[in-house]
């Protein structure tokens, strides 16, 4: 079943008086329960693309289905909703809320879907269970450490049961050690059923997935299909 | 349930900045305090004024010369007039059925002496021994002049609670003598305390029968007001309508002029001062309003800067689903927090600052509601008016834009 369905995404900034086009008309296909990695070096607009398949933009021209439903032409708030519902952010910089315990982070997505109380601590718990950090519910993110900051963040992700889990290079502030236990943990994630997008610069971390979309200057350059058994196999385009 | 929630979240914003969110305040507890203040102290001014007022019952009406006066222009005119004259009390008290209880009044300021204490400029007051029926003046010691005493011009005197005070400390004053411009006048009674808003000369005056004052002041040829008690409130109109058309026969005012007299009551003089502190009412909560003013402007100050510093909270909040108007309310919430907080504080600051004052001018005070009331309006005005642009501000932040932000 098809999850994400793009055709011919565009998105061109205006920087004064120049025009930049970050996406040039980007054709992709991803299927539910897919782990899919996103890869290319910097100012290839891989960000950009995250941005787009986030919801947390629209792109300037073509269509985006999620689940089957143009999600291009929403408003700010139906994006919202779809990000809250849809879609869990995990991002480089863990983005947690520094003010709050490890348990209020993973229940926001919660607050906001309108969970009462009970619901939203049974439901936080059972996320941060996932992700091996029950006994740091309390812990405000400054008393963790990078990794476990990082798995909070994938709690957070997790805990409203999203058909898709976007990470933004998830290990670009972490120790290699610590890297290859995030990785792990996406990786169970994925076994248990969970769509997987990692957005990143790191050949390695593009390897846990089962395909890699190669972006160069806004344009899908090629198509790799990794071979868990240890040969690749690549498709180039255009 | 999602607003108690948000609730929430700006309530702790708030107490993880608690210097600057009491620094904020600062200029909106200044500001309601000075309105609160003024309302308090204003009200407990026409309070009392209205209390004192109240000694003149609210069937009672008075007819004087001048009548209440408004421009220089009616006191020129007015003071034109043919004084009112003892047959005109006369002429009413046969006329007017429904006027219950007439007497007259008529005021001097004289030096009296007793001993060697001497008082300059005091208040003479020389009535109808009715009058004390239709003023509420309450004794304090002995009595009031009877009609007897009149109808004979005595020499008696009936004075104010300072003139004890003043002339005969820690003596009994009755039977004693009091001089007025050297005559001798024997002390029947003092008055209780009145107090007063606006002089001390309330209870500094002298009382003695008209029969008498004519026969030592004569020669003044004062004019006299008349005191009017009509049998109800309900008649009192058309009591004074009555009493109005005697005077204008017995005085011959030709038809087609205004009345040469002026008809005095309660309300009426009530109506004169609510106008005036009408005026200083609203000039007054104008100018404190600048300062609640500058409180607001202080709050929206403090919330774009929190906006800003927050850019990033509020990109996190929108990608884990945030709607704009969860933002909207979070940052409203904290302005309105903020802005009631500071004027709940500014009403208990106010409220105690009104009654000092009021203490200090030795006046009743009634803890206002409708100065509480005006406190929290305009405190939540002041949330509401000086918080929406910041919070719309960070409402429509676009989520790519507020995690960039660094």
């Amino acid at each position: 079943m098809v999850l994400i369905d793009t055709k011919e995404l565009w998105k061109t900034f205006e920087m004064g008086t120049v025009q930049v086009h970050a996406l040039q008309g980007i054709t992709l296909g991803i299927e539910k329960g897919e782990y899919v990695a996103i890869m290319g070096p910097s100012g290839s607009g891989k960000s950009t693309l995250m941005n787009l398949i986030g919801c947390l933009d629209t792109p300037t021209s073509g269509q985006y289905y999620l689940n089957d439903k143009q999600v291009s032409t929403l408003t700010d708030d139906e994006l919202a909703y779809i990000r809250n519902k849809e879609i869990g952010f995990v991002f480089q910089t863990f983005n947690l809320l520094p003010r709050a315990t490890a348990l209020h982070n993973v229940e926001l997505p919660l607050v906001y879907s309108g969970k009462n109380k009970v619901q939203r601590e049974q439901m936080a718990k059972k996320a941060l269970d996932q992700v091996d950090l029950a006994d740091r519910m309390t812990h405000r993110p400054n008393e963790l450490s990078g990794g476990q900051r990082q798995r909070v963040a994938i709690a957070r992700a997790l805990v409203n049961e999203p058909s898709l889990i976007l990470a933004d290079e998830p290990t670009g502030n972490l120790d290699s050690k610590t890297s290859l236990e995030i990785m792990d943990l996406l990786d169970r994630l994925h076994q248990t059923g969970n769509t997987i997008i990692v957005v990143t610069h790191d050949h390695e971390v593009a390897q846990f997935a089962d395909r890699v979309y190669h972006i160069r200057d806004g344009m899908i350059e090629r198509e790799e299909i990794i071979d868990k058994t240890g040969t690749t196999t690549s498709e180039t385009r255009q | 349930m999602i607003f108690w929630e948000v609730f929430k979240m700006s309530a702790m914003a708030l107490n993880a900045n608690r210097l600057r969110g009491f620094l904020t305040l600062l200029g909106v507890i200044i500001g309601v305090t000075s309105v609160i203040t003024i309302i308090s102290a204003l009200e407990g001014l026409s309070q009392s004024i209205r209390s004192e007022l109240e000694a003149l019952g609210p069937s009672t009406f008075i007819v004087t010369k001048f009548g209440i006066i408004r421009s220089e222009e009616e006191f020129l005119k007015a003071i034109k007039r043919r004084p009112l004259k003892y047959e005109h009390m006369e002429a009413i008290e046969e006329g007017c059925d429904l006027c219950q209880k007439v007497a007259v009044a008529s005021h001097y300021r004289v030096e009296t002496k007793h001993g060697t204490e001497k008082l300059r400029r005091v208040l003479v007051e020389g009535a109808s021994a009715g009058i004390i029926d239709i003023v509420d003046t309450e004794v304090d010691q002995g009595r009031y002049f009877a009609a007897e005493e009149e109808h004979s011009r005595s020499r008696v005197a009936f004075i104010g609670y300072n003139i004890r005070e003043e002339l005969y400390p820690g003596v009994d004053p009755i039977g004693k003598w009091i001089k007025l411009n050297n005559i001798k006048y024997r002390i029947i009674g003092v008055a209780k305390e009145k107090g007063s808003t606006f002089d001390d000369n309330s209870d500094r005056f002298v009382s003695i029968p008209y029969t008498t004052f004519v026969k030592d002041f004569a020669y003044r040829n004062m004019g006299l007001s008349i005191y009017v008690k009509a049998a109800s409130v309900e008649v009192l109109p058309e009591a004074m309508d009555q009493a109005r058309a005697i005077l204008r026969a017995y005085r011959h005012v030709p038809y087609d002029k205004d009345d040469d007299f002026g008809i005095v009551t309660a309300d009426a003089i009530m109506a004169v001062i609510n106008d005036i502190t009408k005026v200083i009412r609203f000039g007054l909560i104008g100018i404190s309003s600048i300062a609640l003013v500058v409180g607001g402007i202080i709050i929206m100050n403090i919330m774009m800067v929190s906006v800003t510093e927050r850019t990033r909270e509020i990109g996190i909040r929108k990608s884990v689903g945030a709607r704009q108007r969860d933002i909207l309310l979070q940052f409203l919430y904290e302005s309105l927090m903020l802005s009631l907080g500071g004027g709940i504080i500014g009403i208990a600051i106010g409220v105690f600052l009104g009654d000092i004052l009021i203490g200090l001018i030795e006046m009743d005070m009634s803890p206002s509601a409708f100065a509480i009331t005006i406190g929290l309006i305009i405190s939540t005005g002041t949330g509401l008016f000086f918080g929406i642009y910041p919070a719309m501000k960070a409402a429509r932040l676009q989520p790519v834009k507020a995690l960039g932000y660094e």
